[in-house]
């Protein structure tokens, strides 16, 4: 008996033990395994790379769908996770008719840690979908990073269309590492204001061009609406959005770019300077401080979530909302409105400006031809030459259209001579709408300079009450009054170093200054408020930072001169 | 630990050297079976807590995430990112916020569940007590980003319950800002939090009251002592042991000020000056912008004044007889 005992117990713990040791080692297991894989890989990368130079002497280049190709893709935000390869219409067209396999690495939600384990256990993916910027360079430090001047004329659509301000995505060694996404020659972007066309009509469609007009509009609404209508709705305001849209209109060529964390700064005569000391940002600050005081502008505006500002906008509850893009909420809203009432929904005006000031520069948002994010290929990848071919087939105009219209024969046959898709007479725009908004998350490298005019080549065959709500703003209001930032950017100093701590320090100074000045009680107040933060940021050394990015803007202007 | 060599040995050693040593391997041979069930739990802590300790030294170098596990290929920087802490601006309202912070969740936070415990056990109608206490611990099982999300749409400005109910019993007339107010910011943290866990929190009193002998009770009643008065001379002298115990770890824990839930509730920046504290610090300076070193050392300094409150703590509940070690 007390022998059967002891067995079962003996039993147990061997099982327990075995169950510790196996968990215990199953990380190291991993990783001593994938180790020698990447040990591999690497491997083989030197050797497939001397096979390809070699092929490519004899060959040319490599062509996007004439051998299977497979690689792993992982998009650094915590908010995306790259699909799954067969979840998207394209993803299943480009599997069958091009042999293409993308193998998505997840970030859980926490791409931080994700990257840096990856980067520390040496077990990078093929393709991150991530910022420009200090990331991107702290990889490429690490050596991390496969070029791609070699490839440049051989897979010619990002050259063709990205021309010379190709230049400006060059790192410290002149070389080529990261491939655009939404990059473009031409203006766009969404940043405006968008108003609620019942509550205008029942206000008797007051004038709207001056702050002035827009206050007393506001208090109209209060007025009449109370607290069942915010007037002013101004997206996530922590991030500036519809309030820095407002900044705008209190200067000329004053941009929204100005109170960006990549520049935190004023040009002043070829110099940057202090933004807590501007007069524009100061006489911005009392105006919207005036509004929040008054119960105009979201008093939730700091703290709210992305969800109830949509939530308010699509049950018309705003009058007026602003951000730097908010034609995706305004545009879901407005089709949602009208089907109910024909005469609610919502419309865009021209910007605001302050009384006295020339309407035509206004700028409430910018662009930068260099887009929004990039893709870079790590040293991971087997075949850097075949993904950039991909890459780079994606971004031209066959793969554009696939990705915005669908594969070809529905919606669309053949090119222009311009190089346009012809669309067909069974184009569906529900169809369509609905695959761009299911493919929005494989859109890795946009070329907007294309794509704009395709959509534009439909939407301009209708009436401009059929068009597509957002397309048809965007060529009558948004495009017009967007700003070229390109200038600003790479302005970050690497941020581990002391200029990155400065930076770091002056990014929690402003964020709560911001936030403070806007719910400040009175203009001296503000004033207040800006004067101490101008003092703890000198204190931290906000010149020495000012001084690094006037010369980094100044190497960028020589940069886009040159051109 | 240094108490733990100090404290008197049970067995006082009667016996040479040689016959002791070999008593303890008869031992240990006699209870194999017994020491088996220990031991993966003990490798499992050695493997998972002390292993990747070595960690620490990072803090001491400045850390270059490529070099992996290779940690010493790194450059050795003495105390320089701890200097740099100190020296930080932030570091005296860090430092205030991470205390004020988890004095007030200890003061409050701690008792709470005691009270709750105490006063779930006077209920007699058993349907009702169990009511209670399933829902008074559910919410433990929720996420902060649920808890958060809920606290923020109930005392939001526009349509928020909370508003609303003061609106309409007439104490306020335009809604209150709280989630933006600093002077707010500290009463929701500790509610939400007081919230959170009481229930889950009183469960392990519930237990130990439930081993509090009977007829002690029975005893006071015939003496004729009132129900605050047997609460207050039976219940808790016979739970102290418990509260000791659990009140020793809280103290161990109190520079954790906490992290989900202030940075979920803080979404305002102009809340910063109340709720930045040590972790907020470490992830937002340290972590978002790479510097592994200077998080490392920072999250050294706390943990080393954590073990020396928690030493200090068993020091002090040593001599009421009830002490961790």
């Amino acid at each position: 008996m007390n022998k059967a005992r002891r067995f079962s117990i003996l039993l147990a713990s061997v099982m327990l033990v075995l169950a510790t040791v196996l968990a215990g080692c199953s990380s190291n297991t991993g990783k001593t395994t994938n180790q020698p894989a990447t040990g591999q890989t690497e491997g083989n990368k030197t050797s497939d790379n001397k096979g390809n130079d070699e092929q490519t002497s004899t060959d040319g280049k490599w062509e996007f769908g004439s051998e299977p190709l497979e690689f792993s893709m992982y998009g650094h935000y915590s908010w995306y996770d790259v699909p799954a390869w067969d979840s998207t219409v394209a993803g299943r067209w480009l599997k069958d008719n091009k042999k293409l396999n993308i193998v998505p690495v997840s970030a859980g939600g926490n791409h931080e840690q994700k990257l840096s384990t990856m980067i520390a256990s040496n077990d990078l993916p093929d393709v991150i979908w991530m910022d420009r910027g200090a990331e991107v360079e702290r990889l490429r430090d690490m050596g991390m990073l496969v070029p791609f001047d070699d490839y440049l004329d051989k897979y010619p659509n990002l050259k063709t269309w990205m021309g010379k301000d190709l230049n400006m995505l060059r790192s410290e060694d002149g070389k080529l590492y990261q491939f655009p996404n939404w990059y473009t020659g031409r203006p766009n972007g969404n940043a405006g204001y968008v108003i609620n066309k019942k509550i205008y009509e029942e206000l008797g469609s007051p004038k709207l061009e001056t702050t002035d007009d827009l206050y007393n509009y506001l208090v109209a609404v209060k007025a009449k609406y109370g607290n069942s209508v915010t007037p002013y709705e101004p997206h996530l305001a922590k991030d500036q959005q519809g309030l820095g849209v407002l900044y705008t209109a209190f200067g000329e060529d004053v941009l929204y770019s100005y109170l960006n964390a990549a520049l935190r700064a004023i040009p002043k005569d070829g110099q940057l300077t202090s933004v807590f000391k501007d007069d524009t940002f100061r006489e911005a600050q009392k105006y919207i401080s005036k509004l929040y005081r008054e119960r105009l502008i979201s008093q939730d505006a700091f703290t709210q979530t992305i969800d109830q500002i949509e939530e308010k906008v699509m049950q018309g509850r705003v009058a007026v909302f602003a951000s730097a893009s908010p034609t995706v909420i305004a545009m879901n809203a407005h089709q949602e409105m009208v089907k109910k009432d024909p005469n609610s929904g919502y419309f865009m005006i021209w910007p605001i400006h302050k009384e006295g000031l020339d309407k035509n520069k206004i700028y409430p948002g910018t662009y930068t031809s260099l887009g929004w994010n990039v893709s870079v290929i790590t040293t991971a990848a087997k075949d850097p030459e075949k993904i950039f071919a991909f890459l780079d087939w994606y971004t031209g105009p066959e793969g554009q259209s696939l990705l915005f219209f669908g594969p070809e024969g529905k919606n669309w046959k053949g090119f222009d001579a311009d190089g346009y898709p012809n669309f067909t007479p069974e184009y569906d725009a529900e169809e369509v709408l609905q695959l761009q908004k299911d493919q929005d998350p494989i859109m890795w490298n946009g070329n907007t300079g294309y794509i704009d005019p395709a959509k534009m080549k439909y939407e301009s065959t209708l009436p401009a009450d059929k068009q597509n709500w957002a397309a048809r703003y965007q060529s009558e209001i948004t495009w017009k009054t967007q700003a070229n930032a390109t200038e600003f950017v790479n302005m970050d100093p690497a941020p581990d170093s002391d200029l990155g701590i400065i930076k770091q320090r002056i990014d929690d100074i402003f964020t709560q200054a911001y936030a403070e000045s806007v719910m400040a009680k009175s203009d001296e107040d503000v004033d207040r408020i800006l004067d101490k933060a101008e003092k703890d940021a000198e204190a931290s050394g906000y010149s020495q930072l000012l001084e690094f990015r006037t010369e980094a803007w100044n190497r960028n202007k020589a940069l886009l001169e040159n051109k | 630990m240094p108490q733990a060599t100090t404290k008197p040995q049970i067995h006082a050693p009667t016996q040479p050297e040689p016959s002791r040593k070999k008593n303890v391997v008869v031992r240990f041979l006699k209870q194999w079976d017994i020491q088996l069930m220990v031991w993966p739990g003990i490798i499992l802590i050695f493997v998972f807590a002390y292993l990747p300790m070595y960690g620490v030294l990072t803090g001491f170098m400045d850390y270059k995430i490529n070099t992996g596990a290779r940690i010493f290929e790194n450059n050795w920087v003495g105390f320089k990112h701890f200097s740099m802490f100190f020296n930080a601006p932030e570091f005296y309202t860090v430092m205030r916020n991470t205390i004020v912070i988890s004095l007030l969740k200890f003061l409050i936070g701690f008792p709470a569940p005691i009270i709750l415990a105490l006063m779930l056990n006077e209920i007699r109608h058993m349907m009702f007590k169990r009511v209670v206490q399933t829902i008074t611990y559910l919410p433990h099982f929720m996420s902060w980003v649920i808890v958060a999300g809920l606290v923020g749409s109930m005392l939001s400005t526009e349509n928020g319950s909370i508003n609303i109910l003061l609106q309409k019993i007439n104490l306020i007339d335009d809604p209150v800002n709280f989630m933006s107010m600093p002077e707010y910011f500290w009463s929701i943290l500790i509610s939400a939090n007081v919230w959170k866990e009481i229930g889950f929190g009183s469960i392990v009193y519930l237990a130990a009251i439930a081993g509090v002998d009977q007829s002690m009770y029975e005893a006071a009643d015939i003496d004729g002592a009132s129900k605050f008065k047997q609460i207050y001379l039976i219940t808790i002298p016979t739970i102290m042991p418990v509260i000791v115990i659990f009140m020793i770890l809280a103290i161990g824990n109190l520079l954790s000020a906490g992290f989900e839930d202030i940075l979920l509730l803080a979404e305002n920046p102009v809340l910063r000056p109340v709720s930045d504290v040590i972790d907020t610090y470490v992830y937002r300076v340290g972590l978002s912008n790479f510097r592994y070193s200077y998080a490392t050392a920072v999250g050294l300094f706390k943990a080393v004044i954590s073990i020396g409150l928690l030493t200090m703590a068993n020091y002090l509940a040593r001599k009421s007889g009830n002490s961790l070690w």
